[in-house]
Formats: structure tokens, sequence, C-alpha cells
């Protein structure tokens, strides 16, 4: 209990921290004020942009958060991430296609469409591969996963170059391909919420079974799973969650990676209370990651996958060590 | 009370031929060691007949209905299944354990796992995790996890055969002492213990049953020797069997 106390505070903090945090340091008197309804810039400031982009950030890393959680406990892989299974590689090429295609809807719309339309796209496309060379096991589409983002990332490379010209600038697909969340309006903010609460649900209706599936693969059957298809289910509901994750966030490096772990040390491995907390863990960090990539260099703006790259890289660098070790 | 049987079982992997055209009908009482030398088969039919693995040809019939018609948890209510190895993915802890293998029911009777938990003596271990076991403490949580459903059928890939000889034999004991209306089949690679605790002995070779019987009819086939490629010396002791086996002429 007290542990989950413990995380629902540092989330409000670190949602506060990110609230004062940008070009124009607010202190936490600003935000009482502003949410007190107070109409002067400052407040507006806080109200219409900082508060949520702030918000947006939290939803992103939840769902990154529950994306990792889902992947790692379908492929048993401490090591494994989100972005594995090409669904990165197909909201990448997807976002691509809105960024420099022209095309008859607002651009604000089209891209988080085109982004979970790559993401879903690609990773039904790893499962169709993996049934057709008839593996549809972990190891299986791993390998056919990472085939496809090999494959995708190409595509893109060559969208960028072909397509792009003086009017479409490479800075704005980079800056979306190294992750950063846009600020939205309070009604897409709203959405954001109600598809990360979406699937916050849908992931806990997994959990019971990714612990049966936790025990290997014949203990799993053993216990009357049906592996090789809840195994399939399991992928396409994570690639759900990291698709909405990387309509909203961009691609955001190690999230999904640092997050379950560091919630498996606060709450254990089962996954009934695995997802929450994965959930909180990656909306803390992102949450904190955002604040920084918005504040360290004023005016500019670092794209927040390079900060959660810096910060994670070495998390990862850290696990594989002591896995190895172990 | 429930039976096992296979028909004309075939699993043929990679050209090679693991089942060839296995008969056998288990239960739907009592206690069966299955025996046979390495790569005889016998990991291969356990798994086929709990429905892990699917046959290449021939069927399994559990009571009077074939297995492939049963559902999942039809399926993981009525026959538990022991493997050779079991590392979980996670670290859990014990009672997560047999709280993972009590779920699997849907009608679990009240208490099980209370009891389920002071049969294997694990109640002052509910809360340690699987790293920081021993091997015997380990096949204790699994036997738990397995028995704790009480399965009208066991099927036990030789769970113990890297325990030292005290634990060994209390895992042995605990699947043949069951309760008198349940199956235990047991695949059992010392043989002293096979026809020293177990009712019934079938031997495995080549994917095929060579010898099935009583143990202490069973006991003096010269089958035995031929499926192992050893001459057995057979001595009798006062509370069971001791097979020595040579290689020489």
């Amino acid at each position: 209990m007290r542990v989950w106390l413990l995380l629902i505070l540092a989330l409000l903090l670190s949602i506060v921290i990110g609230a004062a945090a940008g070009h124009d340091w607010m202190s936490p008197a600003d935000l009482v004020r502003a949410l007190a309804g107070d109409t002067d810039l400052r407040s507006r400031l806080l109200i219409d942009w900082r508060l949520p982009r702030v918000l947006a950030a939290a939803c992103v890393g939840a769902l990154l958060g529950l994306g990792g959680t889902v992947f790692q406990g379908v492929f048993r892989n401490p090591l494994a991430e989100p972005y594995l299974l090409g669904s990165a590689g197909g909201a990448a090429l997807g976002a691509t296609v809105a960024l420099l295609v022209p095309l008859a809807a607002p651009q604000s719309f089209v891209l988080p469409v085109l982004a979970f339309a790559g993401a879903w796209g690609a990773t039904m496309l790893v499962i169709g591969i993996s049934r057709v060379a008839g593996a549809v096991d972990a190891a299986g589409m791993l390998l056919a996963g990472v085939a496809v983002a090999a494959v995708l990332g190409a595509l893109r490379s060559f969208l960028m170059l072909a397509l792009s010209d003086e009017t479409v600038s490479l800075q704005i697909v980079l800056s979306w391909v190294l992750g950063g969340v846009q600020t939205p309006t309070w009604p897409i903010l709203g959405l954001l919420a109600a598809i990360s609460i979406a699937c916050l649900v849908l992931t806990l209706l997994l959990a019971g079974r990714l612990d049966v599936l936790g025990l290997g693969e014949t203990m799993a059957i053993a216990f009357g799973l049906n592996v090789n298809r809840f195994i399939a289910f399991a992928v396409l509901a994570g690639s759900v969650v990291v698709a909405a994750a990387v309509a909203f966030g961009g691609l955001v490096a190690f999230v999904g990676l640092a997050s379950p772990h560091i919630a498996r040390w606060l709450v254990g491995p089962l996954h009934r209370p695995l997802l929450p907390a994965s959930a909180l863990v990656g909306a803390i960090v992102v949450t904190l990651a955002d604040a920084i990539a918005r504040s360290a260099v004023p005016p500019a703006e670092i794209p927040l996958g390079l900060v959660t790259a810096v910060a994670g890289g070495p998390f990862f660098i850290l696990l594989l060590a002591r896995r190895l070790r172990t | 009370m429930m039976s096992i049987a296979a028909k004309d079982l075939s699993v043929r992997r990679n050209g090679a031929t693991l089942l060839d055209g296995l008969s056998l009908s288990l239960g739907p009482i009592g206690s069966i060691a299955v025996i046979g030398p390495n790569g005889a088969g016998k990991s291969t039919l356990l798994k086929v007949l709990t429905g892990i693995d699917k046959p290449t040809a021939g069927s399994v019939h559990v009571g009077d209905r074939d297995l492939a018609s049963l559902s999942n948890a039809q399926r993981a209510n009525t026959i538990g299944y022991l493997p050779q190895y079991f590392e979980p993915h996670w670290d859990l802890s014990v009672a997560e354990l047999v709280r993972l293998g009590a779920d699997r029911s849907d009608r679990l009777a009240a208490g099980a796992i209370e009891a389920a938990t002071e049969k294997f003596e694990l109640m002052h271990l509910a809360r340690r995790r699987w790293s920081t076991l021993s091997g015997g403490e380990r096949a204790r949580v699994l036997l738990a996890a397995v028995l704790v459903v009480d399965p009208p059928v066991l099927l036990a890939d030789e769970p113990a055969a890297s325990l030292d000889i005290r634990h060994r034999l209390d895992v042995i004991r605990a699947l043949t002492l069951r309760r008198p209306d349940r199956l235990s089949v047991v695949v059992v690679h010392d043989l002293d213990l096979a026809f020293t605790f177990f009712e019934r002995v079938v031997v495995i070779d080549r994917g095929k049953v060579v010898a099935d019987g009583p143990a202490k009819s069973l006991i003096d086939d010269r089958r035995i020797d031929e499926a192992f490629s050893v001459r057995f010396d057979r001595l009798k002791t006062p509370d069971g069997w001791l097979l020595r086996a040579s290689t020489g002429p």
C-alpha cells in the first residue's frame, strides 16, 4: 500500500515540476493561482500550454510502461522492449508519410492516425510472417520483427530522401522520429487520457495469463493456456498500446524497457500489480524527461527521445551486466 | 477415476521417429512407472498424453473422450503434468506459484491451497522467492503447484532426477501415495525405485512399448535387459529390488 501512495505522490510531484519547468520557470504558487481560475498571461500559459503538455507526457509515459510490461511478459525476456516487433518502425513510416506527403486532412489529425496504422500494420505483418513461416512462437516473432523493422527503416530513409524538398524540412521528420510530446488541446488530451485508461484495462485483462506464460510454455500449456493464440493476442494488444504512445509522443527510447524493471523492484513480478505500477513509473519518467527536454537549453528544446536515451543507455548496460553475471 | 489411453501414437519430427505406433492403456487408478533408455520416447509420450505436443498420427483418450475434444480448462483440471525441468521466468514467491497452480481450477476445494502448502511443508517458505530455494524445496513447490487441484491423472517426467536420494524418495512417495482413486504415471530413471514403489511398470524402447506388466512379475523379464542393452543382476532386498547392470558378456 505504501508503495502505491509513494508512486502517486511522486507522479503528482513530477507533474508540478513539469508544469514549473520550461524556458520561463514558474512557481507552484503560479500553478495554484492558475488552477483557481486566474486569467492573467502566466496562468493562461500554464493552463493552455504547459499543463496539457505535461499531462500528455504523463499519459505517453504510462502507455510506454504498459506496452513494455506486456512485451516483456509475452517474450519472457527482461531485455525485450515495445519497439522490438517493428511497431516503432511502422509508426515512424506512417508519421513520415504524414509529414512529407501533402494530404487533404489536417496534419494534427493525419499524423497520429497514420502512425497508429503503421504500428498496427507492422505488427500484423510480423505475426503474418511468423505464421507463414510456421513459427508463431516468441522466438519466431522476434526474428520476424527484427527483419520487418530493418525493412521499414530503409523505406523511411528512402521516403525522407525522395520526398523532402525546400518546403518540407527533413528536420521536422527527424524531430518527430527522435521523440517529443506535442502540446495537445484539452479535448485531444481527454481523448489521450481515455485511450490510456482503456489500455490499462485491456492489459489488466491479460495479467493472469501473462503470469501463467511466465512459467514457461510447457507448464503454461499444462496449466490450460492456449499459448500460441494468447501470444498472438497479447502481442496485438501490446502493439495497440505502443501505437497509441508513438502516435502522441513519437519514438521515445528506453522508457518501455526500464519502467517494468523499476516497477518489478517495487511491487514484484505478478502482472496485476506490475502493470499499473509500470504505468505510474513510465508516467513519472517521461514527465521528468519532458521537463528536462523543455528547460535544459532554453530557448531550444531537446528531443525527448534523446533525453530518455542518454539516461536509459547506461541503465540498459547496467541491466545487461547484472543479467550476464547471474 | 479417469483412465488415459494412447492408440497408435506416432510422433515424427525432422525425420526422426520419436513414437512409433505406440498403444498403451493406463489406469483408471494406481501407480505406473515408465522406464526405458535415453531417447526411447518417454518424455515425448508424456507430453503427447498431456496435450503439450500433438501426435503426427494416432489419438489419446481420457476417460471416454478424445483428448483433442477437451477444452484447455478441462484438460488442465483432469491431467496434472510435472516437467523434467522447470524454471519460471520471473522470480515468483512460493505462495504465488502455488496460487498460479490453483488458479487453473474453476472449482477448487475449499482450503486446497492451505492443504497443499501444509502437505509439502511449505508454510515457512510461503514468502520466499524461487531463486532462494534449494533443489529439494523447489521440487516440493512444483509438486504443490501441480497437485493443489488434485487431478485424477498425474503424469510426471522424473521431476526428481537431479535431487539427492532422500529428496528423490520424498518426491516418488508423494507421486505414488495419492488418494486411492487417483492415477499416477511417472517416468523413472532409477530402476530400483520403479520396481520397489510402483504397482505396474511399462518399458519403452525406440518409440514402442516392449514390455508391460505388474512390477512383481515384470522384474524377471529379459526384455528389460534388451531395452537397456545391458545384463541385470536382480537382487531381492527386504523392502524392494536392486538391479545391478553389467555390459560384459
